[in-house]
């Protein structure tokens, strides 16, 4: 009979361990889910080496992420779950598919009055799109990066209501290449994967073209 | 005995706790998240059906891959092109005939017992069994054909690609261009980002062209002098929403324009003279991003909408 109480005393003991232990491991792992890696991994070097090499390791690479637009829905989170602030997922323009119309579905705010500037027509939240006049009836659209969140509110008026020339896109000179993507754990339409390097961007309407500027290098369509 | 049943809850309990643990750590979903930035477009389409003066009868399929132009003769037959083919219907969407063609028929049209087909960049003539009488050559370098209508001796051609209108004989000798900007005579140019371009012949014999880039029509006569033009861009229900529409029109037999439009889908009715009359079909009754509801209108003056997402004719009534 003590034998049997030892035996159950141990098994509660060992019980409690293991939760424990689960308890613990799944606070380091969720403490490691919103930390400042970004790889995403615990691999501690940059504590032990001041510094981290594993970064610049990834970028040379020989893919790098992308999300298709075809796939994307607008759902915002290109713009909250980069591991960089802004994101490195900008608003990119593909002239050639655009109309240069006056009444931008990416620029205008669908209950505009009058097609002028002012802030209080503009969609973009951040004003980071600039409209210049060309010649009647032409307007050019312009993105300005360093403003550019990548909220994709743009995109979802132009594709609706135009030709589907403004788009998202990973920028790669921003990009880290994180071993995991955050946006890419997050996205509702999947529709982030790794593409070559050597053509790093894929672009709706016309396939994987360079965009300038990139680590990635290419020449300048854009 | 006691003890036992205690050990036993909690090792139970134990055994839950860790279960929850493990799925909350590994298997729930994170909670969606709310977009602070959510462009709601489906607003901007939201209409009160009740206020319409049309009904939907019953659609009819024409049976064919990619359905782009419809049109209608003056005893109500129906003509439909798309993909590889042509069908010919009654009254009430009966097959009576069909044929094959030899690519992506854009548009269609049926006069004097001749079929007029729009094959991308240049136009074919079938008779009413469906043997081809002719291949017209190609209108221009990167012509892309999206209506015609033939007047008498005259037949117009809208080449999207090279944004013009173009005037020939029924013989395919080259008249006159149409719609090149011209500042001495006031003609703006057409404008057409996407590959929407139609055009009509009026009830005096005079031509409207679509200028969807500038959100109007534009009228003009056979020579191609600008008579006068209308239309505003808006995306409320009295102008053209988008960058550019109407995609489609049709004349109904008074003379008013029957008008489709992408972006924000839906048909609606001008007067003459260009002044908004009413909505026919809602953007609720159409896929979302649907484009190029071609339009026609029948000796009944019933409106057809051919829709290339349903790939139906649909048929709408004045109640
Ligand atoms: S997370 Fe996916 S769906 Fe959302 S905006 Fe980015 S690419 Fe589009
Ligand atoms: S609307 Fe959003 S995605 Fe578009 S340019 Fe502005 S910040 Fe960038
Ligand atoms: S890979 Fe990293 S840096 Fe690049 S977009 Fe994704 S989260 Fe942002």
């Amino acid at each position: 009979m003590p034998t049997r109480r030892v035996f159950l005393q141990n098994l509660i003991r060992g019980g409690i361990l293991a939760g424990l232990g689960l308890l613990t491991g799944s606070l380091v792992f969720r403490s490691r889910k919103g930390g400042t890696c970004r790889l995403n991994i615990s691999c501690n070097a940059c504590s032990k080496n001041g510094s981290c090499t594993l970064v610049p390791a990834f970028e040379t690479r020989q893919f790098v992420w992308q999300l298709d637009p075809s796939k994307c829905i607008q759902c915002g989170r290109c713009a909250t779950e980069c591991v960089h602030t802004p994101s490195a997922v900008k608003c990119v323009h593909v002239y050639a598919m655009c109309g240069y119309c006056d009444l931008c579905g990416g620029y205008f705010k669908p209950d505009t009055k009058t097609l002028n500037t002012g802030a209080e027509n503009q969609l973009c939240p951040t004003s980071a799109i600039k409209r210049s006049f060309i010649e009647d009836p032409f307007f050019e659209y312009t993105i300005d990066e360093n403003l550019c969140i990548g909220c994709g509110k743009c995109v979802k008026g132009c594709g609706a209501f135009g030709n589907g020339s403004l788009q998202l896109q990973i920028r790669h000179h921003i990009c880290d290449n994180c071993n995991e993507c955050a946006i890419a754990r997050k996205c509702p339409a999947g529709a982030f994967s790794r593409v070559p390097a050597t053509s790093p961007y894929l672009l709706k309407g016309f396939g994987k073209q360079p965009l300038s500027g990139d680590k990635t290098g290419g020449p300048e369509s854009f | 005995m006691k003890s036992k049943i205690i050990i036993i809850a909690a090792i139970v309990m134990l055994i839950a706790i860790m279960g929850y643990m493990a799925w909350d750590l590994f298997l729930s979903a994170p909670p969606e998240a709310k977009n602070p930035w959510e462009y709601k477009v489906g607003d901007l389409k939201r209409v009160d059906s009740s206020i319409l003066n049309y009904i939907e009868m019953k659609p009819f399929k024409p049976e064919m891959e990619e359905v782009h132009g419809v049109d209608v003769d003056s005893s109500g037959t129906i003509y439909v092109v798309g993909k590889n083919r042509v069908g010919i219907f009654g009254r009430d969407g009966n097959l009576k005939n069909s044929f094959p063609i030899s690519g992506i028929g854009t548009c269609i049209t049926m006069r004097n017992q001749l079929i007029y087909v729009g094959i991308l960049d240049h136009i074919e003539l079938f008779n009413m069994s469906g043997d081809r009488i002719k291949r017209w050559k190609r209108t221009a370098p990167g012509s892309v054909i999206t209506s015609i209508a033939v007047n008498g001796n005259d037949v117009f051609l809208a080449d999207a690609g090279n944004k013009m209108v173009y005037r020939y004989t029924a013989a395919g000798k080259l008249l006159n261009r149409i719609g090149q900007k011209d500042t001495v005579q006031n003609i703006p140019g057409f404008v057409i980002p996407s590959p929407y371009f139609d055009l009509a012949i009026g009830k005096d014999r005079t031509l409207w062209v679509v200028n969807p880039g500038r959100h109007s029509f534009e009228h003009y006569t056979m020579e191609g002098h600008l008579l006068n033009s209308w239309g505003s861009a808006s995306n409320s229900t009295a102008g053209f929403c988008g960058c550019c529409n109407p995609t489609n029109f049709a004349l109904l037999n008074d003379g008013s324009f029957v008008t489709s439009e992408k972006g924000i889908e839906r048909i609606k009715i001008y007067s003459n003279e260009g002044v908004y009359r009413e909505l026919v079909a809602t953007p609720e009754m159409f896929a979302e991003g649907v484009k190029g509801l071609d339009l026609a209108v029948d000796p009944q003056g019933r409106i057809l909408v051919l829709d290339p997402a349903k790939n139906q004719v649909r048929v709408f009534v004045r109640k």
